[in-house]
């Protein structure tokens, strides 16, 4: 029922009621009632709304909607509050990778000082005949890599390590 | 020397375009295709589509060897390149000669001529055409800045090797001119591995106005009169018209014969562009001549009502030039519009995106030159231009009100284009009047990317309506909830 | 269906009269409901912000679907308790939208004393748990409460219906297959830390909300370590190494973004199918009802002027309306929902018991919800109504309300008075929700009744003891009883102690029996079947 709609770079929160008999588009400034009926053209409807009705010209990309209209052309950025939210979960990542389970370190590819990337492969360990690749929770810096390559560790022990972020 | 079957070493609008003339002149056609490219309509026009390989797209269709390899492998007896690319590459050029392969277009050594700036405009001064107070650094590199100083200010740096602007530095005070060569020389080198200057004098508010021409390799020369260019942004054209509004008959006259002089001099073959730069006094320039066939040549086509790739092809074949100069008319009035994909509002970043909608402007007089596909995906590979749309007219003025009409009837969805730029520029007053210059763009910015209209309550709405998640999840409420609406007790 | 013919003058001047005073009633009525919703000491305020949280109104706003209504019960829940300083007893309950769909919402007011759990907070989450089990209602907790009130523990902890309830019944709706999910937006100790372990799914806003049986001074009281809020029972623990979380919110935003999620992932089941119509407003208006109801209670008023402006287009279809005709029974629809209407136009007779017992049986039968519009001052009494049988006619009316399967509300609209409110789907008769008007008055008998009763017995005792009373004495002795008598019957009294879902604005009335109605048909309604009529 919301979306966040992104024109020029400008953002408007906005939710999407209807109310029985029509569509009313509720905007920080007011409510918009509106209805789309398509024209037969490819992609073509009319839109009435605020009192006019509008040809248009029209198609739904997965992130923005592209409108043309009176000659012009606009892209209208959609964004779900939800999925926007989705992304913060978490807040801020762990420094530290923690053992998942006992097992051995079959290679280090990285050493204390390293600049490392999000989802930069750290070390590789076995556990239960699989092998997994550890990666950065996040940009950084490599503090401290305890075991080398055919150490083996326990459960919960730091893998690795990386450096404080800075503020 | 007949030519049967081509390759067209090019891609886009110019490939589907020349394809179109080859095909109805009955040879049979070729295209190239680098491998991770998106299908366009000269694929679909072409007999046949050759894959061709390399670490960037732009270098597959640089790679002479490779592009000589897939022309003999299919058997063509000719390659034309349209522009850009290999168009004016000697290189090519003789390499195809060596292939015994026929390339549409002047010869190495007029290229290797018209591409060097510095001794192309040496040759046009040498035979008496105008060209602007110069000094020319290679001549006498000690005397350079006293030379350049002598030119008078304002002036403009270039770099010898350069074109489309890069390198480029107008000097307006003495105080600043060995900095600005310093900076010019860098930037030469950066750009072109040539750190070689040269400087003449800047004309203010200049015009860019060119001549079309054709020759037949034996001396004989026709023009299809003028185009006027001075429609630019970041030295790039974007709309291209002809007649120029800026000359006079006499004027017309002079600056077509001269292009002719100057491509009779060099016993020009093919098609062919002279450019010159069009003072306020009426006074013009020489500044290049480009040996291939222009982004911009369809304004002259939808006047002359010739078809310059036809005329390319049989000069290519040894059929000579299908018309005397008395022949070629200039009738109405053409405007090209460059359609790109790019942000007119943001420094025209280029965009990218997937075509999701293409509606092309049809009807009497509209033309549409178009490198893109519906369903087709806009990634910056290559250049942002899409699309070229030409209209024709009675006059300047209802070729204005023509091209205003198509272009906003023109639907691209799914990538930001410069429709509405375009239509802005053909909107503005100084337009209409002809009174531009090649500064037109960046002093009229701010008019030109002003916003509309506010109708972002009208665009959300149709966003919104059209959003099927965002209905679906509207309708899942029960009707009597969304009656109530906010009710509270 | 044939429109209800409206008598009523608007222009008359007891209409103008009964207008100003329900104005006046209802002026008074707004004002204490937006105090007990949004007016708190400021220190209250300063605390959630310093602790980054929202207040519990914004977070309803970031749960609820936008634009979609949201039935609030007795917001006045503890009006007449604790001096008043717990308002709404501290807890917001009710049924909201969520991706469109009906849930039952209980959230904790942190804004009022930390959002402790006094004996009335506990009756009213009760409450709510109960509608969500016989409704069949998702639940949604909205967990951020500083544990029970401890001064008042043996009102909030040992009773049957008190804290336990609120537990068991989150294990019965489990085992109903009726989903809960708990948004953890402060500290659930103790015996709260079960809202949310006895939810399906819960969610922990980080920083803010926390799990734990013992709290960190309790731990060190009890065992000597010391230990943080975060280690102890944080987001970060709980969804990671405990598992009693399954879900961590970077924010509050965050937090209700999932849980409207977590809801769009339930199966949709149908609901039950009663007879429906396409919807109608009333055709007259609904706020003509300020002036039908009489500002004296005691004055008699036509209930059908009241149905005209609360059922759709104002139509009814009378049942019976030339028999017992001091009740009205009929169909309607409300919100396009065919119900039955039983409302009192008088005292009950044996023909007007008859005539509510044959036309519950019907609509019974017909699985159509029952509509109760009480304005009751009882059965009548007397010889000749004793001789007829009042007692066992009143009986199968009860027996034929009791026994009904089908869902009932009801709506006290002026007077609740002795037996009548047990015909009439009182409190105890299980309607799905109850609802008081305001100038509404509810208690055995009427004030004057009682206090003279009261008064008489007092009277009599003095006598006996041989003293003779003046009118003054006597005055003396019942000006007080009638006065607190008074006091106990009105609609705050009422909603203060939970008797009922909560006062209306009659205008709202109509919204308020459609929700009801819309959610009540997420339960399934029963084949019909009674106990013994006595006959």
């Amino acid at each position: 029922m919301q979306r966040i709609f992104q024109i020029d770079g400008e953002e408007t929160d906005c939710w999407l009621g209807h109310d029985g008999s029509r569509f009313v588009l509720n905007t920080p400034t007011g409510a918009v009632a509106c209805q789309l009926d398509p024209t037969g053209l490819p992609g073509g409807y009319k839109l009435r709304a605020k009192g006019v009705v509008r040809e248009l010209r029209l198609a739904v990309g997965p992130e923005a909607t592209f409108v043309h209209t009176d000659g012009r052309t606009y892209e209208v950025g959609r964004v779900d509050p939800a999925e926007r939210l989705a992304g913060s979960d978490g807040g801020a990542s762990d420094d530290r990778l923690v053992a998942p389970m006992p097992g051995v370190v079959v290679s280090v590819a990285v050493k204390p000082g390293d600049a490392v990337e999000e989802g930069q492969p750290l070390l590789v360990i076995e556990s239960m005949k699989l092998e997994t690749t550890l990666t950065a929770p996040r940009d950084g810096v490599v503090a401290e890599m305890p075991f080398a390559e055919g150490d083996s560790f326990g459960l919960k022990d730091i893998l690795a390590q990386l450096a404080p972020e800075e503020e | 020397m007949t030519i049967s079957k081509l390759l067209v070493a090019n891609r886009g609008e110019i490939a589907a375009r020349v394809l179109r003339t080859a095909k109805a002149r009955g040879l049979a056609t070729a295209v190239l295709r680098h491998v991770a490219e998106q299908e366009g309509p000269a694929h679909l026009i072409a007999d046949e589509v050759v894959m061709i390989d390399g670490p960037t797209p732009v270098a597959a269709y640089l790679d002479i060897p490779q592009i000589v390899e897939a022309a003999k492998g299919i058997g063509a007896d000719a390659v034309h390149p349209g522009y850009g690319f290999l168009s004016e590459n000697a290189g090519f050029v003789a390499a195809l000669e060596k292939a015994g392969v026929t390339f549409v277009g002047p010869t190495s050594e007029v290229i290797d001529l018209m591409g060097d700036k510095v001794r192309a405009r040496a040759f046009v001064e040498e035979r008496g055409f105008p060209v602007a107070p110069s000094a020319i650094e290679d001549d006498d590199p000690a005397s350079f800045v006293e030379r350049a100083r002598a030119v008078g200010y304002p002036l403009l740096i270039k770099p010898s090797a350069g074109g489309g602007g890069k390198g480029m530095r107008v000097v307006r005070e003495d105080s600043t001119l060995e900095t600005e060569i310093e900076t010019a020389r860098r930037e030469g080198e950066r750009y072109f591995g040539d750190g070689r200057l040269f400087v003449e004098r800047y004309i203010e508010r200049p015009r860019h106005i060119e001549v079309q021409v054709m020759g037949d390799g034996q001396g004989n020369v026709v023009h299809f009169w003028e185009r006027e260019c001075s429609i630019q942004r970041r030295f790039q054209k974007i709309i291209e018209e002809t007649p120029s509004p800026a000359l006079t008959p006499e004027q017309r006259d002079e600056i077509c014969e001269t292009a002719v002089g100057i491509a009779r001099a060099v016993k020009y073959r093919g098609a062919g562009t002279v450019e010159f730069i069009y003072a306020q006094d009426g006074a013009f320039y020489f500044l290049e001549m480009n040996t291939r066939l222009q982004v911009e040549h369809p304004v002259t086509e939808m006047v002359t009502g010739f078809d310059l790739v036809a005329e390319q092809l049989r000069v290519a074949a040894g059929d000579g030039l299908s018309a005397v100069q008395a022949d070629i008319p200039q009738t109405g009035h053409s405007i090209e519009l460059r359609i790109c994909a790019e942000d007119a509002t943001a420094d025209f970043r280029p965009a990218i995106g997937n075509i999701l909608l293409l509606d092309e402007p049809q009807g009497e007089g509209i033309r549409v030159d178009s490198g893109i596909l519906d369903g087709g995906k806009v990634t910056t590979d290559f250049d942002p231009m899409l699309s070229k749309l030409i209209v024709h007219g009675p006059d300047r003025a209802q070729a204005i009100a023509r091209a205003r009409s198509a272009v906003q009837s023109y639907v691209i969805l799914g990538v930001t284009t410069n429709t509405g730029y375009l239509d802005a520029i053909l909107a503005h007053p100084d337009f209409a009047s002809g009174d531009v210059s090649t500064g037109f763009l960046a002093e009229q910015s701010e008019t030109l990317t002003a916003p509309g209209e506010d109708v972002s309550d009208l665009l959300m709405a149709a966003a919104a309506l059209s959003d099927e998640r965002l209905v679906s999840d509207v309708m899942q409420i029960p009707e009597m909830y969304r009656k109530m609406g906010g009710w509270r007790n | 269906m044939r429109r209800i013919e409206s008598q009523i003058d608007t222009n008359a001047a007891d209409y103008k009269a009964n207008f100003a005073a329900m104005s006046e009633r209802l002026k008074e009525f707004h004002a204490r409901q937006h105090a007990a919703r949004f007016e708190r000491p400021q220190r209250d305020i300063d605390r959630l912000a310093r602790q980054n949280k929202l207040g519990v109104r914004e977070r309803l706003k970031l749960l609820l679907d936008p634009g979609t209504p949201f039935l609030e019960f007795s917001t006045l829940a503890a009006c007449r308790e604790y001096d008043g300083v717990v308002p709404g007893a501290g807890v917001v309950t009710g049924i909201g939208i969520v991706q469109g769909r009906e849930v039952a919402i209980h959230a904790n007011d942190a804004s009022v004393k930390g959002g402790a759990w006094y004996p009335h907070t506990v009756k009213k989450v009760v409450r709510l748990l109960d509608v969500a089990l016989e409704n069949r209602l998702p639940v949604i907790h909205i967990c951020d409460s500083a544990g029970g009130f401890l001064p008042l523990q043996h009102g909030v902890f040992p009773d049957r219906y008190l804290g336990g309830r609120v537990f068991r019944n989150q294990v019965k709706l489990s085992q109903a297959n009726i989903p809960q999910i708990a948004v953890v937006g402060g500290h659930c100790t103790a015996g709260g830390a079960y809202v949310p372990t006895l939810s399906d799914y819960n969610i922990i806003i980080e920083g803010t909300g926390a799990i734990f049986l013992g709290g960190p001074p309790l731990v060190k009281a009890a065992t000597g370590e010391e230990v943080g809020v975060q280690e102890l029972g944080g987001a970060v623990m709980h969804t990671s190494v405990s598992g009693t979380g399954d879900y961590r919110a970077a924010t509050e935003q965050h937090a209700f973004s999932l849980a409207r999620e977590i809801v769009s992932q339930w199966m949709r089941t149908p609901k039950t199918i009663i007879e429906t119509a396409a919807f109608e407003e009333p055709y007259y208006d609904p706020k003509e009802l300020y002036g039908i109801i009489p500002k004296d209670r005691k004055t008699q008023f036509d209930m059908r002027e009241v149905l005209a402006r609360i059922v759709d287009g104002s139509r009814f279809h009378e049942y019976q309306p030339d028999y017992g005709t001091t009740m009205v029974c009929g169909f309607a629809h409300i919100w396009g929902y065919k119900v039955g209407i039983l409302a009192n136009n008088g005292v009950l007779f044996n023909d007007s018991s008859l005539k509510a017992a044959h036309f519950m049986q019907l609509c019974n039968q017909n699985r159509t919800p029952l509509v109760f519009f009480q304005n009751i001052t009882g059965y009548m009494v007397g010889r000749e109504y004793e001789e007829r049988g009042i007692a066992k006619d009143g009986a199968k009316m009860l027996m034929a309300q009791g026994g009904s399967v089908v869902p009932k509300f009801t709506v006290i609209a002026n007077a609740s008075y002795g037996a009548g409110n047990y015909g009439m789907c009182g409190r105890a008769w299980d309607a799905r929700t109850l609802f008081m008007w305001p100038q509404a008055e509810i208690g055995v008998m009427g004030a004057d009744q009682a206090a003279n009763t009261m008064a008489d017995v007092k009277i009599r005792q003095l006598q006996r003891e041989g003293k003779e009373l003046t009118e003054e004495e006597i005055a003396a002795i019942r000006e007080p009883v009638l006065e607190k008598y008074k006091r106990d019957v009105e609609a705050y009294t009422s909603t203060s102690e939970l008797w009922d879902d909560g006062i209306l604005d009659p205008a709202d009335t109509r919204n308020a029996l459609g929700m009801s109605i819309s959610a009540s048909l997420n339960a399934p309604i029963d084949d019909p079947h009674y106990g013994i009529f006595r006959l």
